[in-house]
């Protein structure tokens, strides 16, 4: 397998995709969250 | 339309291809041309990524969707993230390691040539006919609102994108995507900015949310669970997640932008950049049209918002029209009047007295609609088209309504949005023919210089292939719809075939029966359950290939010679 590093930003261990992922999820839950708050708010 | 805005249109498209022809300086070899060396850093990929699946479609018919029927559309991108998430750690690695152009030469490793061939060809019919059909809705279009013949609108779309992509390859594609992006988000602001400076002034944007919502445009999560429904909270999760691991996985025109990344850890960033952005991203889109919703409210819209039918119904049915279109006008003053009441009433703090004023509000726009049904079914009679005038909308808005250089704006973005998703089809159509078929079964050694000058003409060949077709392609259904229900017949099957490619045990016979299997599974439920929606057959088709792939493989003993755990590390090459 591949060592790939090259993802990996200086002074940071975890790969630049890694911290996407976990803020994607974050993101989305609070996109979904607001959507849900906006329907909840103004949608009958 | 004015000058200023033809002139902003015209700067974009010249730009466009001469960014494009300068880039061809780097595309001297294969590797070059189709995957830019490997070398584009990840936000370059993530933008392309996003611009290749945003398509004027979106910038047109989903915002006038938006408008008609609100916000629900946004659960069909509910499995998005998802996808772009089981992605990242499954396929994306897989294929990236295994230094391949096409998604479909990593089946030839795993099974046999067969399965690369079958899966290939199935890219090239569908992606060939969609690539038409990406040129043809925006085409058409604006055929209707300028007046002009289809096929102008198709050389207008279709000749600098066929130009650029042909000459620059994918590095050519990428970039223009970076730039085409911005100008789609820009254009995007910039006609929210305007509806809303448009909103008279005693109505917010509270306001304008209550009287929309009351119409249930802002109805976003429908959680029943009916096979029927296409936008509910469980087909997006669920068939949403199966549709989009499929075309960002395994269709090579998006395949190949995360085969351009620097790195494998750029290439999963690449994808995510899309799961990150996509459903705010489609939430402002929708939102747009639910604001133009609320801007005709106060300002009387057209009753038939398509031109060229509006004319054709008034010279066939004039009396009728002049009946329908008065009607429109009064219950159009009176729903205004009881919009306005209604926010009035939200301000003047009385709970009351606000609902029972968007309650008389609901009842005025019920009766508009149903002027505006009996037009579309006049119009409908008279053209013996389909009417779509949901398609119309936002255009018409943004011509009559819009001030002048952000209606320039807006077709620029929508002519980029169409040109991003177009170059991407030829490029990656052009790499499948070429390494797929010609560089496999015709002529396996040749010059690098041959090679490269048999993809710029299968570049060109597509290129025609698709004008050709949207030329033709007047009538195709639902412009929003009809690429992803074309997609969704082959596309739950092949991502079965990637699914079975991580199970050990699978054979060449079991993956390639198995897709034959996926397949005719899909047709079985397409003709005998028709209301199951489409979202589902990706779930199905996937399901049926990995489930008679496995058995079938099991049945013919397995996958011999390979030790067990070999699949990741073989893809790793």
């Amino acid at each position: 397998m591949i060592n790939d590093t090259s993802g990996t930003d200086a002074g940071r261990s975890r790969p630049r995709s890694k911290r996407i992922a976990v803020r994607v999820m974050i993101v989305q839950t609070i996109a979904l969250l607001l959507l849900w708050l906006l329907q909840a708010r103004y949608g009958s | 339309m004015h000058w200023l805005n033809w002139l902003i249109v015209a700067v974009y498209i010249t730009y466009i291809v001469w960014d494009g022809l300068r880039r061809a300086k780097g595309t001297d070899e294969l590797e070059g041309y189709f995957l830019a060396r490997r070398s584009l850093p990840w936000w370059v990929v993530g933008l392309s990524v996003m611009a290749t699946q945003l398509s004027a479609i979106t910038l047109v018919g989903t915002t006038g969707q938006g408008a008609s029927d609100g916000m629900r559309f946004i659960q069909f991108y509910f499995g998005l993230p998802i996808a772009m998430l089981i992605l990242s750690v499954t396929l994306v690695p897989f294929l990236y390691r295994a230094k391949v152009y096409t998604a479909y030469e990593y089946l030839e490793r795993r099974f046999n040539p067969g399965t690369r061939a079958f899966t290939a060809f199935l890219f090239l019919l569908s992606r060939g006919m969609s690539a038409g059909v990406i040129i043809s809705a925006p085409a058409v279009i604006l055929a209707s609102i300028f007046g002009w013949s289809v096929s102008a609108s198709v050389a207008l779309i279709g000749v600098p994108t066929v130009l650029y992509t042909m000459i620059g390859g994918v590095q050519a594609v990428a970039w223009a995507d970076v730039k085409q992006m911005v100008l789609i988000v820009a254009g995007l602001f910039a006609i929210v900015v305007a509806i809303v400076l448009g909103f008279p002034n005693d109505v917010g944007l509270g306001d304008a949310l209550a009287v929309a919502g009351s119409t249930g445009r802002l109805r976003t999560f429908d959680f029943r669970f009916d096979l029927t429904e296409t936008y509910t909270f469980w087909s997006g999760l669920i068939g949403g997640t199966f549709l989009m691991m499929s075309y960002f996985g395994t269709d090579q025109s998006q395949v190949q932008r995360h085969l351009t990344a620097d790195s494998v850890d750029a290439a999963r960033s690449s994808l995510l950049m899309s799961a990150y952005w996509k459903i705010p991203l489609q939430a402002l889109v929708l939102m747009i049209g639910v604001l133009v919703f609320v801007y005709y409210l106060f300002t009387p819209p057209p009753l038939l918002f398509n031109p060229a039918h509006a004319g054709q119904v008034q010279q066939a049915e004039p009396a009728t029209y002049a009946t329908l279109e008065s009607r429109y006008t009064d219950v159009h003053e009176q729903r205004r009047a009881a919009a306005s009441a209604a926010a009035a009433a939200r301000d003047g703090g009385d709970p009351a007295a606000a609902r029972a004023a968007l309650g008389r509000f609901r009842a005025t726009n019920i009766e508009l609609e149903a002027v505006r049904m009996e037009a579309l079914a006049l119009a409908e009679g008279v053209t013996g088209e389909a009417p779509r005038d949901v398609n119309y909308i936002i255009p018409t808005f943004v011509l009559q309504e819009l001030p002048i250089g952000l209606t320039g704006i807006f077709i620029a973005a929508v002519l980029a949005a169409a040109m991003s998703s177009i170059a991407a089809e030829l490029n990656a159509l052009s790499t499948a023919t070429v390494i797929d078929f010609y560089k496999r079964w015709i002529r396996r050694d040749a010059p690098e210089s041959h090679f490269l000058r048999v993809s710029k003409i299968a570049t060109g060949f597509w290129g025609l292939f698709a004008c050709a077709i949207a030329t033709y392609a007047v009538a195709i259904g639902s412009l929003i719809e009809v690429v992803n229900r074309f997609g969704s017949f082959f596309y739950g099957s092949i991502l079965g075939v990637f699914l079975l490619a991580m199970i050990r045990s699978a054979n060449g016979i079991g993956a390639f029966i198995g897709l034959i299997a996926g397949m005719a599974t899909v047709a079985a439920v397409s003709i005998f359950a028709p209301d199951i929606s489409f979202l589902w057959h990706n779930v199905i088709g996937a399901v049926a290939v990995v489930v008679v792939g496995t058995l079938l493989s099991a049945a013919t003993g397995g996958r011999p010679g390979v030790a067990a755990g070999a699949t990741a590390e073989s893809a790793a090459g």
